[in-house]
């Protein structure tokens, strides 16, 4: 069982509801961060309560409020100015470090038959891949550990671009271990390159647009 | 699940992996009603536009925690905009407006896809809402839809603070037993 007490049980509604004070309302938004089982029941209760939003009639915002959303989350700014930054940022260290590494480990350009690797595990831990990418060969490796994907469904490999699209690389196996060919296009985009994985329907994601949640996602590190 | 939950799900998993055309088709979605609740709860259009704004920049840094095992996916785009909402009516820099400023939002008429809840659970609602007393309801749904806090209750109802909320408590308590099928 849960081990909710009704106070609990009813805490976790008042919560729902909204009109708690401020200092009440923060400590229950920190117990749900740690308390999963009190997070599902504030979840019930959002679901139980949310048909009363129902009795607004939907109201269509100005068009200036999308531009000015685009303009926060996608500054032409931020747009990758130099390769350095953009590798920086999808391999988490800074510019500087990634640039020192890379004059150091090799004056030449970068050879392109490096080894990449990625670690990729579920939020809960149950679902473990590991992922090898040999550049020289164009070729995946990949190896399951833990859960697989549930009765037809599959487990799908996904390339994300720096510019947000994501390119699937394939179904991944559902055990053991598998050895995928990257397309040609693609091999130039592996470089430090983001991959996430989500459980689709049996064959893969319809159309080639992912539509299932995401299981895991972890960047592709130089070895 | 109705294809529309169905497809807002797909659209949240997309957005999860950082497609800005599935964020760009879920904002055409849902803007619509979660404009209407920052509306209706901040009752300033200037401020609703601007929780509108800040609600889509937490999907799209979040999208990646919604559940669906845990509740559909209208469900939990609502509450990021109620959350939000309330945080905005809550904070100390803001005076008390008045819950009794409602409806200054125009009301356009709810259209025949007004609501992305089936008519069925939606009457259901109305249904368990119609067995709590009047003033009780009412108070939920101020509380609910208006963001009032139970200290702008307890003086709009003149009752001390905690006889109304174990008043609210039981009200919720009731309509979940009804709710839950």
């Amino acid at each position: 069982m849960t081990g909710l007490t009704e106070d609990d049980i009813a805490l976790a509604g008042e919560y729902a509801l909204g009109a708690l004070p401020p200092e009440e309302r923060a400590a229950l938004s920190r117990r749900a961060e740690t308390d999963p089982a009190f997070a599902a029941e504030v979840a019930a209760w959002e679901t139980a309560l949310d048909p009363l939003n129902a009795e607004l009639p939907p109201v269509a915002p100005p068009p200036a409020a999308w531009r000015g959303l685009e303009k926060r989350l996608f500054p032409t700014a931020e747009r990758p100015a130099s390769p350095w930054r953009w590798l920086a940022a999808a391999s988490g260290l800074s510019a500087a470090v990634l640039a020192a590494v890379l004059w150091l480990g090799q004056p030449a350009p970068p050879r392109p038959e490096a080894l990449w690797i990625s670690d990729m595990a579920s939020e809960d831990g149950s679902v473990r891949v590991a992922a090898l990418y040999d550049a020289a060969r164009g070729e995946m490796r990949v190896s399951m550990g833990g859960a697989g994907p549930g009765a037809n469904r599959d487990f799908e490999l996904w390339l994300l671009g720096p510019d947000g699209g994501a390119v699937s690389l394939g179904l991944l196996p559902r055990d053991g271990q598998a050895a995928m060919a990257i397309p040609e296009g693609l091999r130039g985009a592996m470089a430090a390159a983001t991959l996430a994985i989500t459980d689709e329907p049996e064959g893969g994601a319809p159309g080639g647009v992912a539509t299932g949640p995401v299981i895991a996602t972890a960047v592709l590190r130089r070895i | 699940m109705t294809d529309e939950t169905e497809e807002l799900s797909a659209l949240l998993a997309r957005v999860a992996l950082r497609d800005r055309r599935a964020f760009q088709r879920l904002y055409d979605a849902a803007a619509p009603r979660l404009f209407a609740i920052c509306l209706r709860m901040l009752k300033d259009r200037s401020e609703a536009e601007d929780a509108l704004q800040e609600v889509f920049v937490r999907i799209w840094h979040n999208a990646g925690r919604y559940r669906p095992e845990r509740g559909n996916a209208m469900a939990w785009l609502n509450t990021v905009a109620r959350n939000h909402a309330i945080d905005r009516l809550r904070s100390a820099r803001r005076g008390a407006l008045g819950i009794e400023v409602a409806e200054v939002v125009a009301d356009p008429g709810p259209g025949p896809e007004a609501s992305a809840i089936s008519r069925s659970e939606t009457r259901r609602i109305e249904d368990c809402m119609s067995t709590l007393m009047p003033d009780r309801a009412e108070a939920v749904r101020l509380a609910y839809l208006d963001g009032a806090s139970y200290l702008e209750l307890s003086e709009r109802y003149a009752i001390p603070l905690n006889t109304l909320r174990s008043w609210l408590r039981r009200s919720l308590l009731q309509l979940r037993r009804c709710l839950t099928p």
